[in-house]
């Protein structure tokens, strides 16, 4: 019973832990993508802090700019986007467009 | 099981990303061992992120506990906003889906030289490299009249569980008109604005069902973390219910008489209904215990690996350190925990080290509606760890904006605990 359960969970999970491991030893996108799950989960969003998935690279890195830029109003959210330079802004946004594809 | 979920991952990528992570590393390569001592926020994030980082990393976790009650959101509870059980988690999910061996135990000693962790139950676990999160202790000769016997009449709750729910039984058992006296530590301490969400949080409680009763918070500081937020919302959402006395006001405070159920400061004697002591802390027993210490208390480390400063081979990772500019607080617990992790995994496999990216957020409730957040980046400099940018919310935002971040604080809580315990 308990190695029924390991394998379903296994399998249905593998994909993150797939994704995170290969992205993770190419560029450091899962690194950095580390610190967005501190607040996002990456099983969706709940309607309090939005969701960073099923976005495109263009999508994300738009985002985290305005919220540099403080075109889009978050305190966190630029405190979080100062703390990353341009390249570190395009690996974490490849990262998460890729992820769950 | 573990080993199962391991070759599977290891098949279904292709090898892929074993390949990947570094030159010499194939699937019959003996796997180096990490150790985690401490299944808080620290350590459970470590050992997770450690097994995640790379699949040669073997990762043993060592509890006590059979679960983990957050202490923080633990004062939504005291003033009868949610179930402990909420805030409670298990370490199922760590040792199932990331193959993490966890153990139900405790750790009496760490022997660097041999590089073994000591269980009480006699065992010893080799390592390659360990990561120790202890927490906190309570100094019990700071406060006279306030020893361990003395939590189980007059509560710190500063670890959740049953201390939480001693005092909620207690503020539950309190007639209208009480005082609810908080005697608030010095720095540094378990987050910073948290004795003052638990009054705030008290307070909402009795307005709801006490309304003739009063909080009195003797601190031992001159002025706390977000001082304008907090007094701001009490004259709003509590006038007249909470009094802040500072240690320049009081001299600070000297005694508790646990039978009396009264404060003694320099100046008077305070009688209560209900007396909550967050004490001084330091460093959890442990800590201590391994030489891991520095006079002031606490873990000095390095600010990129969070190696210990005194103990080559012995990373700390949570509020157990002496981290620079960092507060005490879960979500940096978190970050540390991450930047430990990617540095031990890098070294052990070869690889190069990504930079930390350290971070702290952490959502107040000043009321269950009426939330504010602070936004702090850090980076290793000078040996330390240095604030880059510090964001707080504002004493004039709109009511939606604060009831926006109290939906925020909930969502952020189910995201965390997730990322922590898997």
């Amino acid at each position: 019973m308990r190695k029924i359960i390991a394998v379903s969970i296994a399998a249905s999970s593998f994909i993150i832990l797939a994704d995170r491991s290969q992205a993770a030893d190419r560029d450091g996108g899962a690194q950095l993508a580390a610190m967005c799950t501190s607040c996002h989960r990456l099983d969706g969003g709940d309607g309090g802090i939005p969701t960073i998935l099923g976005m495109s690279p263009e999508m994300l890195t738009r985002a985290m700019l305005a919220y540099r830029s403080r075109e889009r109003p978050s305190h966190i959210m630029r405190a979080v986007a100062l703390s990353l330079n341009d390249e570190e802004i395009a690996t974490v946004a490849r990262y998460l467009a890729a992820l769950n594809k | 099981m573990k080993s199962r979920t391991r070759r599977e991952f290891g098949c279904l990528t292709g090898g892929m990303a074993l390949a990947a992570l570094g030159p010499r590393l194939g699937a019959s390569q003996a796997k180096a061992k990490v150790a985690v001592v401490g299944g808080g926020i620290g350590g459970a994030t470590a050992a997770q992120y450690l097994a995640v980082s790379a699949p040669t990393i073997e990762v043993t976790l060592v509890e006590p506990k059979p679960n983990y009650t957050t202490c923080f959101f633990s004062n939504l509870y005291l003033a009868g906003l949610c179930s402990l059980e909420s805030l409670t988690h298990g370490y199922e999910t760590l040792a199932q889906r990331y193959g993490i061996n966890v153990i139900h135990d405790s750790v009496t000693s760490v022997d660097p030289v041999a590089k073994t962790v000591g269980l009480k139950s006699g065992s010893k676990l080799p390592y390659d490299r360990v990561v120790v999160a202890p927490g906190i202790a309570f100094n019990y000769d700071a406060l006279a009249g306030y020893d361990e016997a003395a939590t189980q009449v007059i509560p710190h709750a500063w670890n959740a569980g049953p201390q939480t729910q001693l005092l909620r039984r207690q503020l539950e058992s309190m007639e209208d008109g009480g005082v609810f006296v908080l005697v608030a530590p010095p720095n540094p301490f378990r987050c910073p604005p948290a004795p003052y969400e638990r009054a705030s949080l008290v307070a909402y409680y009795f307005k709801q069902y006490k309304p003739h009763s009063r909080i009195l918070i003797l601190d031992a500081k001159d002025n706390f973390n977000a001082q304008d937020l907090f007094l701001d919302a009490w004259e709003r959402h509590y006038r007249g219910m909470i009094e802040w006395l500072p240690a320049q006001f009081t001299g600070g405070v000297k005694a508790i008489d646990v039978k009396e159920r009264s404060v003694r400061t320099a100046s008077d004697t305070f009688k209560a209904a209900v007396v909550n002591v967050i004490p001084p802390q330091m460093a959890g027993q442990l800590a201590q215990q391994i030489g891991l210490v520095d006079q002031s208390g606490w873990c000095p480390v390095d600010p990129i690996t969070f190696e210990s400063k005194l103990q080559p081979g012995i990373h700390v990772v949570g509020d157990a350190t002496s981290a620079g500019d960092m507060p005490k607080s879960a979500f940096v617990a978190n970050s540390q925990a991450k930047a430990c992790a990617f540095a031990i995994a890098a070294v052990l496999t070869g690889s190069e080290r990504p930079p930390p990216h350290l971070f702290n957020s952490c959502y107040t409730f000043l009321s269950p509606d009426d939330a504010v957040s602070n936004a702090v980046s850090f980076k290793p400099a000078a040996g330390t760890i240095k604030i880059v940018d510090n964001f707080v919310s504002q004493v004039q935002e709109s009511a939606e904006t604060r009831r926006r971040a109290a939906r925020e604080a909930q969502s952020w809580y189910a995201a965390f605990t997730r990322d922590t315990f898997g």
